[in-house]
């Protein structure tokens, strides 16, 4: 009898409430919805796609809240017999500070692939850099140099083809050299969207692989104040971060809202399974502060960061020349090493110091249409120090300005249908002073024009953006005294249609066709000179074209009673004129010895792949999933492979959920990586080292909340390489010179004040 | 509307200042660089009058291979004293930088490897460790034949030791001079 009553309430407590929270001006969904059961003290936040579920409740009267920061909150009382799926349309608030970057966001990325980074993530990977951030998405890899420095690749393409836009303002710097990492602290944001294809064009014609939105939290609305600390450390590099954040809205003057963050960071030489790398440390001091104003239908913000790092170079990567480079390869230990523990930095280093302030303003019309104006300033300043020889200045020393003025009108939301249109200008130079020529000077101007369209019939959801650009280049160069300019101009119409169709309600199906270019960069055109990482020289093009891409993209979604969750991309993109660098010869002969020479030249690629991602919750406390990459990239012109590729990769996790007395939102766990040796290789270039062979990497995860004193207590630990692997990466540069990172215990903390 | 005019025009007066900048259109001499594009190795026998052997490339790295490689004369049975002077050649003007070399002696020691000839080279100088450096050092040859010299210019910042071998550092300098004995 017992045993029969038991059975019938745990039936009764085995009921799902599931739904999707959307937008009621415009269908679109919300993400970041705050769906709460009172009673219960329960609370979910909505994904992406405006999703939210409850497992395990049982039968009864509830009071379910909604809430998201740009909509006015929605309380219902409901009855709970069986499974249920609710949805929630929120109407949008009339005192609403959406960001400006944000609002023109929404429709022009409506119907491109995108991932967000989940809060349990962002968490679990707080003091990171960008770079290992982001290679959480499915589809992103890294381009690494060492054993700091992370560049993301999306589908395959990496650098000035990815767009990355913090805060609202693309960033601009020195993103064409491989060995240059994003100048982006990561604390500045609580939101990280990876948009996958050419379809963010309201940011720019250039974003052939993909874009990157790094996006603070709104400023707060209601008076009062809040503080976060965040402290890292991680064992293998004895790296300690710390971050804090202030933010408040004064009761006395209710308009007005700010922000202040800063974030430093200080780690030593990194230690692979057998050997310390010496000269890998980083120190790193970053800062921000945000006010916003507003006042009936006026709203304005400014923004203003500062980004400053130092970091070695290891010691024995840093070759002199061919000689040295083979001698280093054939070596299985780093030769040129001291394999100890150390905090210094030495040459070979950079430094790189970053400013950006940024004003945004929004003017709200009768009829609610909104008028936005951003203008945004960038300084970069970049210096690059090799081994100090007949003096101690930076062999390469760059400094970049970048100024952008953008304005945006937008309609106001309408169920059925919403427009934008848009102009930007763009100003940018930049100037080298070191003691060795690499790039020349540059004047760049570049004005486009654009408009956005999105209309809803029945169960499809149709977007479209059309953009034109207008770039001018003016280089300068100074030869022994005699001072030449050269112009160059570029431009070019760009496109993006896309299209959600709603097959039911457990399957959505949407595809994208976006048609975008990218005028060559200046070191594609004109650099010439020795790149001392890499032992090479380098000759550009200065007849280089426009990259043309036209990239078709397909997603399946697939979500079963909340507890399957299954997404399939598909994407090929066709880049004609694609600017690739190639070894040639004759290999350029030097009193410092031999270096292989490497040109700038113009082919036709394409590149596709899938990635695929399963999310299955198993019990209430235990969910799996797993995930692939999987990318092809071939040079049309000579039918062979596309060098420097991602090779495939599959993980997988399994994760135990529980809640006790004293802690909260617990979770365990164990994750591994299969990344696949890279075959896709050049047949007719023999590297230094064949790719590296397959590995396997083994994680393990714990993370709670503990309740102390009201405030909350987050605390996490990582063990990344559990079983110290020994292994290299074909997407690392130093992959010639030394293994991955071994085992690191990586500890992390964050109190909400 | 006042309020976004008097915006607008603010911002328009900032630009306008930040963009004043003229110094991008007047580049430094991309033919200057810090290199180490000359060197002379100056033999000394017994008295006699020195004789120079020269290589040099004036571009610098890139461009032109280099446009100089002398080779060395030498005779067996005799005893050479042989010093390096290093130059820097940057837009046609040439600046000995021997001396900014010497004094980082401690992180840099030069290298002399035949190959196809046999010689006997001693390092005679000394860094503020005791360690080699080879800016002065004694050559004798005892057999004749022609082949070649390798020098080497090894940078080693934290890495120099008593006896390293010539693969320890990173490539300051490398290259050969043709060498005939009589």
């Amino acid at each position: 009898m017992a045993l029969s009553i038991s059975l019938a309430q745990s039936q009764k407590c085995k009921i799902v409430l599931s739904g999707v929270v959307v937008d009621a001006s415009n269908n679109a969904p919300l993400d970041r919805a705050v769906v709460e059961i009172r009673e219960l003290g329960l609370k979910f936040i909505t994904d992406l796609e405006g999703h939210y579920h409850f497992y395990n409740l049982c039968e009864g009267n509830y009071t379910m809240v909604v809430n998201h920061i740009s909509c006015d909150s929605i309380t219902l009382k409901i009855q709970i017999q069986k499974n249920l799926i609710k949805n929630f349309r929120l109407p949008h608030s009339l005192n609403e500070l959406e960001t400006v970057s944000v609002s023109a966001k929404k429709d022009i990325t409506l119907n491109t692939i995108k991932e967000e980074l989940s809060n349990k993530i962002i968490d679990a990977t707080r003091g990171q850099s960008l770079g290992e951030i982001l290679k959480n998405v499915n589809g992103v890899a890294v381009l690494q140099t060492g054993s700091t420095i992370f560049k993301p690749v999306i589908h395959g393409l990496h650098s000035q083809r990815i767009l990355l836009v913090n805060n609202g303002v693309r960033l601009e710097s020195q993103q064409w050299g491989s060995d240059h990492a994003p100048e982006i602290d990561p604390f500045i944001a609580d939101k990280f969207i990876v948009l996958k294809g050419a379809g963010a064009l309201r940011f720019g014609n250039d974003a052939i692989a993909g874009a990157v939105l790094i996006e603070p939290k709104p400023l707060p609305k209601k008076a009062g104040k809040m503080g976060e600390i965040n402290t890292t450390y991680f064992s293998n590099s004895r790296q300690y971060v710390i971050n804090g954040m202030f933010e408040a809205s004064p009761i006395n003057l209710p308009e007005f809202s700010y922000r202040i963050q800063a974030t430093y960071k200080k780690g030593g030489n990194a230690k692979t399974p057998d050997y310390w790398l010496y000269n890998t440390g980083l120190e790193e001091f970053n800062y921000s502060a945000t006010a916003g104003w507003r006042k009936n239908r006026f709203n304005t913000e400014f923004f203003f960061s500062s980004f400053q790092t130092s970091l070695g170079i290891f010691l024995g990567a840093h070759v002199g020349n061919l000689t040295d480079l083979q001698n280093a390869i054939e070596s299985s230990r780093p030769i040129q090493n001291i394999d100890q523990f150390s905090y210094d930095i030495i040459r070979p280093s950079q430094s790189v110091h970053h400013v950006t302030a940024k004003s945004k303003i929004q003017y709200l019309f009768l009829n609610d249409h909104k008028l936005n104006l951003v203008v945004s300033y960038q300084n970069n300043q970049r210096k690059e120090f090799d081994r100090a020889l007949l003096s101690p200045r930076p062999e390469l020393d760059l400094a970049m300005t970048t100024t952008i003025v953008d304005v945006n009108y937008e309609s106001a939301s309408s169920k059925n249908s919403q427009y934008s249109f848009g102009t930007n200008a763009t100003l940018q130079e930049n100037i080298w002073t070191g003691s060795r020529f690499f790039i020349p000077n540059f004047r760049s101007q570049n004005v486009a024009m654009y408009v956005t369209h999105a209309i809803n019939i029945n169960k499809w959801m149709i977007d479209g953006g059309i953009r034109y650009d207008f770039k001018s280049l003016t280089t300068y160069r100074n030869k022994s005294d005699a001072v030449s300019s050269i112009d160059r101009t570029f431009g070019n119409p760009s496109g993006t249609i896309g299209s959600t169709y709603k097959i039911n309600s457990k399957l959505k199906w949407l595809f994208n066709t976006t048609f975008a270019w990218r005028a060559p960069q200046v070191n594609e055109l004109y650099v010439n000179g020795l790149h001392h990482g890499t032992a090479s020289f380098e000759i550009g093009d200065p007849n280089l074209n426009s990259e043309k891409a036209v990239n078709f993209s397909t997603q399946f979604k697939y979500q079963y009673d909340s507890s399957w969750k299954l997404d399939l991309t598909i994407y090929n993109n066709i880049i004609n004129d694609f600017i690739n660098i190639i070894p040639t010869t004759p290999a350029t002969l030097t009193l410092r010895g031999a270096y292989p020479t490497f040109k700038y030249i113009q082919t036709n690629a394409i590149l596709r792949g899938v990635d695929f991602s399963l999310q299955k919750n198993i019990t209430t406390h235990l969910s799996t999933g797993t995930k692939t990459a999987l990318l092809w990239a071939v040079d049309q012109k000579t039918n062979d492979w596309l060098i420097q590729m991602p090779a495939n990769r599959i993980e997988g996790n399994i994760t135990y959920s529980f809640n006790t007395k004293y802690l909260k939102q617990s979770e365990i766990e164990f994750s591994w990586l299969h990344v696949m040796e890279q075959t896709r290789v050049l047949k007719n270039f023999v590297d230094y080292i064949q790719p590296p062979s397959a590995y396997n990497l083994l994680n393990l995860d714990f993370g709670t909340q503990i309740m102390f004193s009201k405030k909350s207590i987050n605390f996490r630990i990582t063990i990344f390489n559990l079983l110290n692997e020994r292994y290299r990466d074909y997407m690392n540069r130093f992959r010639y010179f030394n293994d991955e990172s071994g085992r690191s215990i990586n500890l992390r903390c964050k109190i909400k004040l | 509307m006042k309020q976004l005019k008097k915006y607008i025009f603010g911002v328009l007066f900032i630009l306008i200042i930040i963009s004043c900048t003229k110094s991008v259109s007047t580049p430094n001499d991309e033919n200057e660089h810090e290199s180490i594009n000359r060197v002379e190795l100056i033999f000394t026998d017994n008295g006699a009058t020195p004789k120079s052997y020269i290589v040099e490339d004036p571009d610098g790295d890139g461009g032109n291979p280099p446009s100089r490689i002398d080779t060395i004369f030498v005779i067996t049975g005799k005893q050479y004293s042989v010093s390096v002077k290093l130059f820097n050649i940057s837009s046609g003007v040439v600046k000995e930088v021997t001396a900014s070399i010497v004094s980082q002696a401690a992180a840099h020691e030069l290298y002399f490897i035949p190959s196809g000839i046999t010689a006997v080279i001693q390092k005679t100088d000394k860094d503020k460790n005791g360690y080699p450096v080879g800016f002065q050092s004694n050559w004798q040859f005892s057999t004749t034949g022609s082949g070649s010299i390798l020098l080497k210019l090894m940078h080693k910042t934290a890495l120099k030791g008593a006896n390293d071998g010539p693969n320890v550092g990173h490539s300051d300098i490398q290259t050969s001079m043709p060498t005939i004995i009589k």
